[in-house]
């Protein structure tokens, strides 16, 4: 496997590609993270190597004095955090296999929403709980950009 | 205002109010993931839910289903099936309620999609009591919309008690 690492926003909008290896993995439960991601942790990572951003770029809120958050206009994904000129972090949900990125500190643990006190008691619930909910999901279309790079994509051909 | 069924995005263009909240879940599956940038999707039914500033700009992720976000700060807002029915629910995003603690998840579908560090997550190391007090003594202006509905915005910006 190459060392690169891939990502983009759901509708695919927005690529980048950022050579590893990983210089920081976080999870963030503060609430900025949080409403920002319309999340409960927020998981960010920074690398050393430069971000090439091989299709379009963020959109940016600034959410504070210091800090830029980017995001897909088009589909809204939260794609980064830039803390003044610094190189922007991103969000670790956001990359093709994010499974490759395993967060080693948290901050804010003060504001951990109060599901993490006991998670382990989440059930688990079948991915379709019903006939009609299995009827849709077998069929259903998705939109979603593919997890690597396409040399075009028009948001909305499915896969 | 704690206690209040309200939300929106960060920047605060987008606020809404709900009735009342039903049954609320993460989601593991890859498309709700890359929506949300996240491990997951966290999401809760609101009932009775009315758009009380701005509206949600969408984002069609499947035949089925759209996704709302904020087009000026990009926040996931909602998860939501096309042609709704007006007494059917919306899936709202948990991190945007104003109090999210209001809607604690107890399930988690597609459970075989999660990420496999996600067990250790509440296990990791804290950032240090040091680094934590430097940050509190010197905390940013936040231009975060505040966890209430406001009469007028943007406001002033406001020191939010978080890092950033």
């Amino acid at each position: 496997m190459s060392d690169d690492f891939t990502g983009g926003c759901q509708c695919g909008a927005v690529r980048f590609r950022v050579a590893g290896p990983v210089n920081h993995a976080s999870i963030c439960n503060c609430r900025m993270c949080q409403k920002a991601l319309g999340n409960l942790i927020a998981p960010f990572v920074a690398f050393a190597a430069p971000i090439e951003w091989t299709r379009g770029r963020p959109t940016e809120f600034r959410s504070s004095q210091n800090v830029n958050r980017g995001f897909c206009p088009n589909c809204g994904t939260p794609l980064t955090y830039r803390w003044g000129e610094r190189q922007p972090s991103l969000t670790i949900g956001a990359f093709d296999h994010p499974d490759r990125i395993m967060p080693t500190v948290e901050f804010a643990r003060d504001n951990r929403h109060p599901v993490f006190a006991h998670y382990d008691e989440m059930v688990e619930e079948p991915i379709a709980g019903t006939d009609e909910e299995r009827d849709i999901l077998a069929i259903l279309k998705s939109y979603q950009h593919p997890d690597q790079d396409t040399d075009r994509w028009s948001p909305g051909e499915g896969k | 205002m704690t206690g209040a069924l309200t939300g929106g995005c960060q920047c605060g263009a987008v606020r809404f109010r709900a009735g009342r909240l039903g049954g609320a879940a993460i989601c593991h599956c890859r498309m709700c993931q890359k929506a949300f940038g996240g491990f997951f999707g966290p999401l809760v039914s609101g009932y009775e839910v009315v758009w009380t500033r701005g509206a949600p700009s969408y984002f069609q992720s499947s035949d089925r289903f759209h996704r709302g976000f904020c087009a000026a700060c990009g926040t996931p807002l909602t998860y939501e099936r096309l042609g709704r029915g007006a007494d059917e629910p919306v899936e709202l995003a948990i991190g945007a309620l104003d109090d999210p603690r209001l809607a604690p998840p107890s399930r988690q579908v597609r459970y075989a999609g999660r990420l496999p560090f996600f067990d250790c997550l509440t296990a990791l190391p804290a950032r240090s009591a040091e680094d934590e007090a430097r940050l509190a003594a010197a905390p940013p202006i936040s231009f975060q919309h505040p966890d209430h509905d406001t009469a007028e915005w943007p406001g002033p910006g406001h020191d939010e008690g978080s890092h950033v």
